[in-house]
């Protein structure tokens, strides 16, 4: 079997980078490298956390997402919007309005995440109860928190989660509806998902664990966000009747869907920012929060209302959701479809595996030499992690070294000391 | 000095020649443990595991070092006046040493009992001192040894196979 290629949703502009660092710096699996004063990713190791898209100040690490002109290749299409979408705007956009506008940008029909909302609660206490021996279960519906385990905590992905996320879940129910209802075959369907950060489109594009064809494309929130509100504009004064799931909207943010998971027999937690979940991991590992039964993770601040192709700062848009949930009201949807579905094992996933990064070699003996030798170049080097080498850290540059990707010369510091010894 | 030894039955002259091992471990890690100090306690059983990853530990047997590890440098920051650890990584095995240099434990035997815990009203308020500490020690490690008695240092260390 040939190496799996790894697929991501971001692009890095070469003529653009100016080679500063400030990505090899912010990425929590130390993917990226800058040699010859461009930064480069290795597609193993990135988890499409986004950090380092935020980070950039040159445009030169670019998210990137399907054209819209991918629907016209399908003659019925679907957008399932993210709940965190209806945050990025002022308050005098009404939710409604913001999504009758997502449906002129071409749509047949718009769904949202929202609308599985509280199946997924009733689906995830449900999972939780009757895999009580491997507690705590981790959520799994953040693709970046998904790969983050699979590449940094491959003991825990027994844990995981083992069922579609939300918007996945609502394609494969869609689908079938679509067209039993329109007749039509799967292919003349189209599904799109309007995702709020890279991972989702890396997900879509190269889905972990799914069984069957989902989604036919991701188109980024912030990407559309300038047409959706010329849209606006125009409709705002003949406003549609649409219906909207306000209550549903609590799952972009993590504090809220561990609450509404949290009850007599279950202790949740909700850690969101990707450094926060990897301390949270490593105390998962160590058995140190066995006394939780689920933990909602998500890499993104706060939740998707913090994913990197949002427009609104995660903070506001939170409280924008938080009011729309306390003045809204919810019209219940019918989940009997839903549930016969999930009681046929339609959601389930294929359990997932490991893509370990951190060995350095297969055979401990050797691992054990290379890590001897990173020792002896670590004594080297000046210590100061600046990463003005290229690599995040001093260790990170003994083992480039080590593992035949760096020389100890990409060193400035001991350059700069070496060419004063010579001056002296 | 009372010695408190865990170990399989047939094992003893096997396992405790292990204990002290005259060849040299081929990575060594150190780390310093403050009175205390429990914003730092748990990074030497972190650094170590990380360790054990890059050289491909299985995943299984590192959660049961990084139990152990843990649980031992707690009791260490929890229970003693500072001490320090040490982890000795072979190619077939960890050895991890915790010492201290007192108050020491005056019944090993109690100690080992889960529940009992002689921890004071600081420790419980940071969420340790349960009494859980060295019986989960003993449940994690192949092989563990203690040594101490009430007034000296503790000597507390254990054994782990890879395979």
């Amino acid at each position: 079997m040939g190496e799996r290629k790894y697929f991501h949703a971001i692009q890095i502009l070469e003529d653009n980078c100016t080679g500063c660092t400030a990505c090899v710096r912010v990425c929590p699996t130390e993917a990226i490298r800058v040699r010859d004063r461009k930064a480069s990713i290795d597609t193993n190791r990135c988890i499409d956390c986004g950090n380092c898209v935020d980070v950039c100040q040159f445009h030169a690490i670019i998210p990137s997402s399907d054209p819209l002109d991918l629907i016209k290749n399908f003659k019925y299409k679907v957008a399932i919007i993210s709940t965190s979408f209806f945050g990025q705007f002022t308050e005098d956009i009404s939710y409604a309005v913001a999504k009758q506008a997502v449906l002129h940008l071409g749509f047949d029909e718009v769904a949202e995440e929202a609308m599985v909302t509280e199946f997924m609660i009733s689906m995830i206490r449900d999972y939780i109860r009757a895999n009580r021996g491997k507690r705590p279960i981790l959520s799994s519906n953040c693709p970046a928190v998904v790969r983050l385990i699979q590449v940094k905590y491959p003991a825990l992905l027994p844990n995981l989660f083992h069922q579609e996320a939300p918007m996945s879940i609502l394609t494969r129910y869609l689908r079938e509806k679509i067209s039993a209802r329109e007749n039509l075959a799967d292919t003349e369907i189209g599904i799109f998902l309007i995702v709020p950060c890279v991972a989702h489109v890396t997900a879509v594009h190269q889905p972990e664990g799914a069984y069957k064809h989902l989604q036919d494309g991701a188109f980024s929130t912030g990407m559309i966000y300038g047409k959706v509100r010329d849209i606006i504009k125009q409709v705002q004064n003949e406003p549609l009747t649409v219906e909207t799931y306000p209550k549903g909207l609590t799952w972009a943010l993590s504090g809220v869907q561990a609450e509404l998971v949290d009850s007599d027999d279950i202790r949740a937690l909700s850690v969101n920012g990707v450094e926060n979940v990897m301390d949270i991991l490593s105390k998962v590992e160590d058995h140190y929060l066995d006394q939780y039964d689920y933990i909602v993770l998500r890499s993104c601040t706060n939740g998707c209302v913090g994913g990197c192709l949002n427009v609104e700062n995660p903070f506001v848009a939170m409280s924008r959701i938080k009011k729309m949930i306390k003045d809204g009201e919810t019209k219940d949807i019918d989940v009997k479809d839903l549930e016969e579905l999930y009681n046929e094992g339609e959601f389930a996933v294929v359990p997932l595996t490991p893509r370990p990064i951190m060995e350095l070699d297969k055979d401990i003996k050797k691992a054990i030499q290379k890590m001897k030798k990173i020792n002896e170049f670590l004594t080297l080097l000046p210590g100061l992690n600046c990463s003005a080498c290229g690599s995040p850290t001093c260790y990170a540059l003994a083992e480039d070294i080590v593992m035949g990707k760096a020389s100890i010369d990409d060193c400035v510091v001991l350059l700069k000391r070496h060419s004063k010894d010579e001056n002296e | 000095m009372a010695d408190y030894w865990n170990i399989a039955p047939g094992m003893e002259t096997v396992l405790k020649e292990l204990f002290s091992r005259d060849i040299e471990a081929e990575v060594t890690l150190e780390f310093n443990i403050p009175e205390k100090d429990f914003n730092n306690a748990g990074k030497g059983s972190s650094e170590t595991k990380n360790v054990l990853k890059r050289l491909g530990v299985d995943s299984e047997i590192l959660r049961r070092i990084a139990v152990a590890a843990y649980e031992a440098e707690i009791n260490v920051a929890a229970h003693s006046i500072g001490g320090k650890m040490t982890s000795l990584i072979y190619d077939d095995m960890i050895h991890i040493k915790f010492e201290d240099s007192g108050p020491g434990i005056a019944d090993i035997n109690q100690a080992m009992v889960p529940g009992f815990s002689t921890a004071d009203d600081l420790v419980r308020e940071f969420g340790f001192g349960a009494g859980l500490g060295l019986p989960n020690i003993q449940k994690n490690s192949d092989a563990l040894h203690i040594s101490s008695a009430k007034g000296e240092p503790t000597l507390v260390e254990f054994l782990i196979f890879f395979g």
